[in-house]
Order: structure tokens, then C-alpha cells, then sequence
């Protein structure tokens, strides 16, 4: 019998590279401590790091735009 | 000798008239793929347009499958002697006996399929049918308001084990105790069912939105289970985490296991969870996944049949009866030639 479909990762197409997984800590340190509007995370990111892509500052525009594409 | 029970026959190979999620929809592509389900070996492949198409994997001639064949888009040629069955199941060419009585007959059977929800969805008819009724879903997996992702596995056993796990909530107490999001709650509790207008819900008594606390059965045409979980704080954003699931026979040892994992959000929010979903979620959501296959697996598969209830099955006892009595009514149906 052909084995049964497994696969874990269905969501992806592709492994996170090291930036994606930086920023995935990030959030979920933000929102562990209840940070849950986007100017408290902006403002997390821009203190805790990762940096934004480019090296300026976080934004709100930013990070939307960012999330756009990471989150399609 | 072992007698077979035509109600148990029927609910193995999963109820007519019934929409019944097949397999993801990136699986079919142009060339035909072969895949069983609801008792059957379908074909099934994609028009030049995309669209989908389904006959039963048998060509009319003798029976090899069609789906090792031609795609001539909306149909296929057989393999062994060319014989072309339309997606109507319409016999429209006989290569090597023009004018032979199987041209221009419906001889094969063909299923309507859509798409919806990321997964190929096939309508379950008692027999070849012009029109399909419309699929119904519900709001996780139809409203803007809600994201998504399908998870679709394999599991060995027969997808009613799986109806069993969903429909006994207190497991999440016990086997997901370890899991990221199913510590919390009441390890006792005392459950009760409440009606709904599409079927019904199994719910503990006095306990909401800590574990997993309810499960919802519903008949919109397709059969489908809704459940919600709390997601812990590093979830973000947007409540509880919503699952949608519907399960299909492969065969009596193996089961199609749909979940859709599904929260409402939009804008910033919703892009943000799609991206922890894909980057860190989706694989602590397969380890939970993973504790109910092992443990429904390793039971055996006549387990059923020497069991000693209590009171946190009761929704369990319900949905079978209620299977059971679909099935009944269904099978009085066919035999009259109703159905
Ligand atoms: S079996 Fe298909 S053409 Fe003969
Ligand atoms: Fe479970």
C-alpha cells in the first residue's frame, strides 16, 4: 500500500530563513507580554530587534507591507 | 461466514447525496490521478480551462482505468483500446468499432466536483445526476471575516473513529495535555447536547472558551464538525482558534482527515497570524494532530465493539445513532429505487 499522506508543513513553500524566524520570536514575545495593537508592536520591534529589512526604522507601514507578503 | 449489513456497508463507504471533501486541491492537476474514496476508484483531472472533472476510475469497455489514460480535456481515452469517456460519463468515441452501441451511451459513472476551501469537494450522488446541489460550509471556511489553512492527513482506521475523537471533547484534557494550547480547564466535567438547526452541539456544562470545551455537528449538505480552542497569549490577537473538519472513507483502513484551522481577522492582524501559522504554528498544531493519530491508530479496529461508556460520550452515542438512522433511511430509499 502506497503510504499514508503525511505531511506536516502544508502551509509553507518553503523553510523560514533566519530573519522570518527572529522576527516569528519577536511577535510572540510582544504578544505574550499582551502587546496586541500594531504602534505597541512597531514599537517592540523597533527596541527588541530584529531590524526592519533595509535597516530603518519599523513602521506601521512597514511592517503591514511585510506582513502582506510573508502572511499572503 | 460473515454476513454483510447493508447499513454498515453503507456508512463505510460513507452516505449518498452528500458533499465529501476529497484531497487538497493542488493534488489534481492535468494529468488524471487515481484515488479511492467513498467505495470508489475515481479519475479525476483538470479541463484545459481547470476546471475539474470525476468519473469513476473504470472504462466502460472492460474496466481499465481511465485514469492512466489521455486527458483530452473533457474527456479522457482510455488506455488499453481508446475507448473516449466524456466527464458526463458519456461513451462519445469507439476507435476500434465505430457505430458499436456503447457510443452514445452513459455508461460510466461521473460525480460533480468543485473547489472550496483549498480542498476538491465531490458530490457523493446515489447516481449519475444533471445538477448538484450547492455546498454549503460553514462561516470559518465561507465569510471573509475568517483565515484559513487546510491540514489534510492520512490516517489509518476508519474515518468514524475519527468522528469519535472529535465528538469527545474531554480528550483534550487528557491526550493533548503536554500541547501548547490545551493544558487549561476542568479534568472532570459533565456534558450535555444542545440542538441546532443543522444538528448539534456536545457541550461541557459550565465550561467555555478554556480547553476544548464543545464540538458542533452539522448537515448542511455535507457533514461537517466545528470546534473552538483558546489560544494562549502568544497567539496574538483575535480570539480563539476555530477548526473546521470533515473526514471521508478511503477504505475501511484508511481515512481522508480534513481540518481547516481558521481564526477571525483581518488587515495587519490576519496577515501577522498567516505568517506565524507558516513560520511556527502549523508544525505545534501537527504535533497535536499527530497524539490523536497514534492514539486512534493503535486501537484496534473492532475496538467498538467492546467498549463501556460514560457519561462524556454521550455525543458520541448520539452522532452514531444518528448516522445510523441516516443510513437506514437511505438504504430504504435505494431499495425502492428512490435514490
Ligand atoms: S478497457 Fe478501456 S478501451 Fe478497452
Ligand atoms: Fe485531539
Amino acid at each position: 500500500m502506497q503510504q499514508p499522506y503525511l505531511e506536516p508543513h502544508q502551509a509553507r513553500t518553503r523553510v523560514p530563513n533566519s530573519f522570518e524566524d527572529l522576527l516569528g520570536d519577536s511577535i510572540e514575545r510582544a504578544f505574550a507580554v499582551g502587546i496586541h495593537d500594531l504602534p505597541g508592536l512597531v514599537g517592540y520591534l523597533n527596541q527588541a530587534g530584529p531590524t526592519c529589512p533595509g535597516g530603518e526604522p519599523w513602521t506601521e507601514d512597514a511592517y503591514k507591507t511585510l506582513m502582506a507578503r510573508l502572511g499572503e | 461466514m460473515s454476513t454483510v449489513d447493508p447499513v454498515e456497508q453503507l456508512l463505510a463507504n460513507g452516505l449518498k447525496n452528500l458533499w465529501y471533501p476529497i484531497c487538497p486541491t493542488g493534488f489534481i492537476a492535468d494529468k488524471p490521478v487515481s484515488l479511492r474514496r467513498l467505495g470508489y476508484k475515481l479519475a479525476l483531472w483538470r479541463d484545459t480551462d481547470g476546471t475539474l472533472h470525476a468519473l469513476e476510475d473504470h472504462c466502460p469497455h472492460r474496466g481499465a482505468p481511465l485514469s492512466r489514460g489521455v486527458n483530452l480535456g473533457d474527456r479522457l481515452q482510455c488506455p488499453y483500446h481508446g475507448v473516449e469517456v466524456r466527464c458526463d460519463g458519456v461513451t462519445t468515441r469507439v476507435p476500434g468499432s465505430p457505430g458499436c452501441k456503447l457510443e452514445g451511451s452513459q455508461a460510466t459513472r461521473y460525480f460533480h466536483v468543485t473547489e472550496a476551501a483549498g480542498a476538491v469537494w465531490l458530490y457523493n450522488s446515489a447516481g449519475n445526476i444533471e445538477e448538484a446541489p450547492p455546498l454549503v460550509l460553514p462561516e470559518q471556511l465561507s465569510s471573509a471575516e475568517f483565515s484559513h489553512f487546510l491540514c489534510y492527513a492520512e490516517w489509518r482506521g476508519d474515518y468514524r473513529y475519527v468522528l469519535d475523537n472529535v465528538m469527545d471533547p474531554m480528550h483534550g484534557t487528557y491526550l493533548h495535555k503536554q500541547s501548547h494550547s490545551m493544558s487549561e480547564g476542568e479534568s472532570h466535567a459533565k456534558f450535555v447536547t444542545r440542538d441546532t438547526d443543522t444538528g448539534f452541539i456536545f457541550e461541557k456544562d459550565g465550561q467555555r472558551g478554556v480547553n476544548f470545551d464543545w464540538t458542533e455537528w452539522a448537515d448542511t449538505g455535507v457533514h461537517w464538525m466545528r470546534l473552538e480552542i483558546p489560544y494562549p497569549k502568544t497567539g496574538g490577537p483575535g480570539g480563539n482558534f476555530h477548526i473546521v473538519g470533515s473526514y471521508t472513507p478511503i477504505s475501511r483502513e484508511l481515512s481522508a482527515v480534513f481540518h481547516w484551522r481558521c481564526r477571525p481577522l483581518t488587515g495587519w492582524q490576519r496577515d501577522t497570524w498567516r505568517f506565524l501559522y507558516k513560520n511556527r504554528l502549523e508544525a505545534r498544531h501537527w504535533a497535536v494532530l499527530e497524539q490523536d493519530r497514534e492514539m486512534l491508530e493503535f486501537m484496534e479496529p473492532d475496538a467498538n465493539q467492546r467498549e463501556n461508556l460514560y457519561q462524556h460520550d454521550l455525543g458520541l452515542v448520539r452522532l452514531r445513532r444518528h448516522m445510523k438512522n441516516l443510513a437506514k433511511a437511505q438504504l430504504e430509499l435505494i431499495e425502492a429505487r428512490q435514490l
